[in-house]
């Protein structure tokens, strides 16, 4: 399956073309989207912990969609670069490690939404609750581990060397 | 200019610092992306608000998230120099003299002039009188436009660091 994958015609063209659109656009393009989704969500956040009260709670809720457009790049770019790989990432702890911490700062993403802009007090501009700042925290904190785990899934040799981490399965 | 670049990077200990201790370049790496997040989520917001996205949320207010994009990009200057400083192929020559290195600090510097444009010919007093559901002028939304270009290019160039010899080879240099 995994090699399957890997040597699809796709993964194949991604990995080894000399293109410039195959894997180094690829790879521009998950770093833009990162810096959407993450930007975004980090000034969203900062505002939720009181930084630039002048904004309206509720007029931040139009940023949602550009979030997603930064995911649905980093989602297409980081499941091509995946397929390129495969059977090296799939033994990286630090890239599973980082992929778990995209799905809970997405499901923040979404709690957020739920409990912080459907809030009346956010809808009728009266205040925000009490929540918004726990939900803010921790979408600095998942977003912050999420590319440090993301960059070190890089350096697998360091990774071992100073926390003792190695590969998965091998 | 490239061997005074080259020169004056490799005169402090930096490079040094840089090479005998193997967790600066990841650390820094990690660094130059929060500084990358940071320059985009401030500047690129108050971008994209100048073109019409997120009407509500009123420009004199979002611009007070600049000061953060400052530090992100101080933060990026700092690592970024180390990272040239301490190359560990090549040392700073091979990075100057990189093509797609090159093109990132030209889209830096352009950057950094339409900024000084935005403040200087008085664009962001203009943009920050509208209103918050208002309309920026068309001015404002040519330096938004001209900003997110130069600044997404800085991120596609610099990822093409790495991989010089596919840009070369598209453009058959």
């Amino acid at each position: 399956m995994i090699d399957a994958i890997e040597n699809s015609a796709y993964a194949i063209w991604v990995r080894e073309s000399p293109s410039i659109w195959a894997f180094t656009t690829i790879l521009s393009l998950h770093a833009m989207g990162l810096a959407i989704i993450v930007g975004i969500n980090t000034m969203i956040a900062l505002r939720l912990l009181g930084y630039v009260p002048g904004i309206p709670v509720a007029s931040l809720r139009k940023l949602y969609p550009w979030m997603y457009v930064g995911f649905t790049i980093n989602a297409f770019s980081g499941l091509s670069l995946l397929a390129a790989n495969l059977s090296n990432d799939s033994h990286n702890p630090m890239f599973l490690m980082k992929l778990s911490l995209i799905a809970l700062a997405m499901i923040n993403l979404e709690l957020t939404r739920a409990k912080v802009f459907d809030d009346p007090l956010v809808v009728n501009g009266t205040g925000v609750p009490a929540a918004a700042k726990r939900f803010a925290m921790a979408s600095l904190v998942l977003w912050t581990l999420a590319i440090i785990a993301g960059r070190l899934s890089e350096y697998p040799s360091f990774v071992q060397a100073w926390l003792g981490i190695t590969p998965i399965g091998q | 200019m490239i061997d005074a670049i080259a020169n004056f990077l490799t005169a402090g200990p930096f490079d040094e610092f840089v090479a005998t201790n193997d967790w600066v370049w990841p650390l820094c790496e990690i660094l130059h992306f929060f500084g990358m997040a940071l320059l985009i989520g401030s500047v690129g917001l108050v971008d994209a608000r100048m073109l019409g996205i997120g009407k509500g949320i009123p420009i004199k207010s979002l611009e007070r998230f600049v000061p953060l994009g400052v530090i992100g990009f101080c933060i990026n200057v700092i690592t970024g120099l180390l990272f040239v400083a301490g190359n560990p192929v090549g040392g700073p020559q091979e990075y100057l003299t990189n093509l797609a290195l090159q093109l990132k600090m030209l889209c830096v510097l352009i950057a950094g002039v339409n900024v000084l444009l935005f403040y200087a010919l008085g664009i962001a007093k203009a943009a920050n009188a509208v209103g918050p559901s208002g309309d920026a002028p068309m001015s404002a939304k040519i330096v938004a436009v001209v900003s997110l270009i130069l600044w997404f290019g800085v991120i596609y160039f610099g990822r093409f660091i790495m991989y010089n010899d596919t840009l070369l080879y598209a453009w058959g240099l």
